[in-house]
């Protein structure tokens, strides 16, 4: 879901060093922001949830252009019918695919029973390769003072790389994940481009690990004792985040952060405990809901959920139906607040931007990608950034 | 028009002072603003060296997305990415109102409208698919797929079938002598094609099912639990009526489909899944069902043939499942409720015409075929 939350980064003004270095502004009005998705969300359900893609862009462009660095707001360029587009196109490239996915399943399955499940695999390679190619899409929409990001590289590339990683870290049980987090992270920042300046990234896998090494062996403790998971979960965010802003150049210009340890606690919590709440009205609805049939129709308790009274269930049936639908737009809801708009508004504040001379007159160049990758990425349910 | 032109002396008084970019480089210009016929932008810097002016026609200049309090505006004509930022209330007020396409771009309510519409109408058009198209299309399918397809489909769940049960068929020889009678009686009334196969396997569940390309497979435990070989006959039809309407394949084009286009409709909205799954059990259980009652009227039928009664079938799928109402939703049921089968059986019972189908020699001998151990 965070598939948002990379920050725009550029120069600022042509000014002799030393300046203080300059800081990244978030402006966005929290109430504007709840109604668009509050609306959104409605509009997912009536249009069976098509509506994504004109929301989606509606919290890019809100996000985007309330974010200021040295005092110059960014922008949004992408638009929801290109998402639109994008997505039928994977669509059509999908569909054969999944078909002939399952014809050698078939072959393989004739061979030897459930042979074919290392095909799965095969799955994983083409979302590492989506998850690249919506990066650059999202990149080459995002505007700053008249001059657009834009990205080089090869997706099946990228798509290698993870899967040689992704290898490595499961042979690892996990400690292997820094390092991959930094390989992906070079490539995908040095084919990064604002303008004519070329991307970087100088975070390194050991500084990382040396961060967050004690999370890793908590984990089994954590899947034991419940409460801890959020805790270490938002941990291990924040220390990404923290490692992964830190090693961001673009040009000559750098990035660095001071986000605390435990910035996400908050979130995370706040998250937990709207789950709670909302189970629990959802147990007490549905509580409720079957009281109501029993009174009203003198069926027995046992009898409502039992089949002899197919008809009779059907009032039941619209009922809970009614209160899933309510129970996941709030969930969408307050999802895209905490993890979307809050987390976006908690990183930025502690991002500080150096050495903005370096990029005082950027050259404009690169060209648009399209949105199939976007597309491919919301065909295979994967999210990165 | 965006071109630059050398007009000396055209304004000299102060404009409204506002940042430009001009789409090609970062530049961050200061530039004065000045409305006339068209909008006029001159960089500070350069009005006093003669004044070059970009021009804005009013109805060519569009808003793009800005912070509360700026006011940001490119052009048609200009390079895509230009940018005008204006922050001061008034003067913006003023620019706006002569902007008559200045909102043109942006999704109105009549747009969302037209979303809405359009979804609902892709929504209609997949559910009757749903309904109507994907079983039509499952029907007159699945006769059409060729047999060496259908075969190695029953080949592939062949092994994993015996991945499952982990041994080979039961091989007493008497026993398979009089399984291979049974079945091939059966088959002969079924006027099914020689190439199927059926075989017994050791099991404590006690079950029996089709595979598609031909293949019939007992649970031994069903065996030890039949009293007759008309109970086991009739079970037998009702999996060769699967064979007969080819209801795997036609199973698979019909659940593949639905979950394809459930999928679709749905998309992704959160906690989706759930929803796919429900609908999907609910159609499909409802297809299901009709197949079952289908292959279970070719069971009926083929027992008359042979002057048997379909009755001791499912009273012996009674004796396994009791009575069913009662637990679950019923619209969810893959199978009509055995104390429905039972009494349509009873209403078909009619008294044996025909010459048992196994004598009690090898109705012993086939209650045997997986050795006398039980499981």
């Amino acid at each position: 879901m965070n598939d948002m939350q990379w920050t725009p980064v550029g120069p600022s003004e042509a000014v002799p060093p030393p300046l203080p270095p300059s800081r990244v502004d978030f402006t966005g009005n929290r109430t504007e922001f709840r109604k668009m998705v509050t609306k959104g969300a409605m509009l997912e359900l009536v249009t069976f949830g098509f509506y994504r893609f004109w929301l989606v862009t509606d919290i890019r462009r809100h996000l985007w252009s309330n974010t200021a660095i040295d005092g110059d707001a960014a922008e949004y360029t992408g638009r929801a019918k290109e998402l639109l587009v994008g997505f039928l196109f994977a669509l059509a490239i999908l569909v054969p695919i999944y078909l002939g996915y399952f014809l050698v399943g078939i072959e393989f399955e004739r061979w030897q029973g459930f042979a074919s499940t290392p095909l799965f695999i095969s799955f994983y390679a083409f979302g590492q390769f989506a998850i690249f190619r919506a990066r650059r899409y999202r990149l080459t929409r995002t505007v700053w003072r008249g001059v657009r990001f834009w990205m080089d590289g090869s997706g099946w590339a990228y798509s290698f790389r993870a899967m040689l990683w992704g290898l490595l870290v499961f042979l690892t049980l996990g400690l292997a994940l820094p390092w991959r987090e930094a390989s992906l992270e070079r490539y995908k920042m040095r084919h990064t481009y604002f303008g004519d300046l070329q991307g970087g990234f100088e975070g390194d896998g050991w500084t990382f690990f040396k961060r967050g090494w004690w999370l890793w062996l908590l984990t089994p403790i954590a899947v034991i004792i419940f409460p801890l998971a959020p805790f270490l979960y938002a941990e291990f965010k924040a220390r990404e985040w923290r490692w992964w802003l830190n090693g961001i150049r673009i040009g000559g210009v750098s990035l660095s952060s001071d986000l605390p340890h435990n910035a996400f606690y908050g979130l995370y919590w706040k998250m937990v405990g709207w789950w709670l709440l909302l189970s629990t009205l959802f147990g007490l609805y549905i509580g409720g809901a079957t009281l109501l049939v029993v009174k009203l129709s003198g069926v027995p308790a046992e009898q409502v959920f039992g089949p002899d009274h197919a008809a009779k269930s059907i009032p039941m049936l619209v009922m809970m139906v009614i209160g899933y639908f309510a129970l996941a737009l709030a969930i969408n809801i307050i999802m895209r607040v905490y993890l979307q708009r809050d987390l976006w508004a908690k990183v930025l504040e502690t991002v500080t931007v150096h050495d903005i001379g370096a990029a005082a007159d950027v050259r404009a160049s690169g060209e648009l990608a399209s949105a199939l990758g976007e597309g491919f990425a919301d065909g295979l349910d994967v999210a990165g950034f | 028009m965006s071109d630059v032109t050398a007009e000396p002396g055209v304004e000299t008084k102060p404009g409204q002072p506002a940042i430009f970019f001009d789409g090609l480089s970062s530049r961050r210009r200061q530039v004065m603003l000045t409305l006339g016929d068209a909008l006029d932008i001159a960089e500070l810097s350069d009005m006093q060296a003669g004044t070059p002016v970009v021009h804005w026609d009013y109805d060519e200049i569009r808003r793009a997305d800005s912070p509360a309090g700026i006011l940001r505006l490119t052009a048609t004509s200009a390079p895509p990415l230009a940018r005008l930022e204006i922050r001061d209330a008034a003067f913006s007020a003023d620019l706006v109102a002569r902007c008559v396409r200045l909102d043109e771009h942006q999704t109105t309510s009549r747009g969302v409208a037209k979303i809405v519409g359009w979804s609902v109408a892709a929504a209609v058009s997949i559910v009757c698919v749903v309904l109507f198209g994907v079983p039509l299309a499952a029907d007159r399918l699945a006769p059409l797929v060729p047999k060496p397809i259908e075969r190695r489909l029953g080949d592939a769940s062949e092994v994993q079938v015996k991945t499952i049960f982990g041994r080979e068929s039961c091989s007493d020889p008497a026993g398979q002598a009089a399984f291979a009678k049974l079945v091939n009686r059966l088959r002969d009334a079924a006027g099914l094609d020689d190439d199927m196969t059926a075989g017994v396997l050791p099991s404590s569940v006690p079950n029996a099912f089709a595979l598609p390309g031909g293949k019939v497979f007992v649970l031994n435990a069903l065996l030890d639990k039949a009293d007759s070989p008309d109970e086991i006959a009739g079970i037998l039809a009702h999996e060769l009526g699967h064979l007969k309407h080819h209801d795997n394949m036609r199973g698979l084009i019909y659940n593949g489909g639905t979950s394809f286009l459930i999928g679709l409709l749905f998309g992704d909205v959160t906690g989706s899944s759930a929803v796919i799954f429900a609908s999907r059990s609910l159609v499909e259980a409802s297809y299901s069902r009709e197949a079952e009652t289908n292959a279970d009227t070719f069971a009926i039928d083929i027992m008359h043939k042979l002057g048997r009664s379909p009755k001791p079938a499912a009273e012996l799928m009674f004796r396994i499942t009791g009575k069913e109402g009662g637990s679950g939703f019923t619209i969810l049921a893959s199978h009509p409720l055995t104390e429905d089968r039972l009494a349509r059986m009873t209403k078909e019972d009619r008294p044996a015409s025909g010459p048992p189908l196994l004598t009690d020699k090898e109705w012993q001998a086939l209650k045997g075929i997986c050795g006398s151990g039980k499981i």
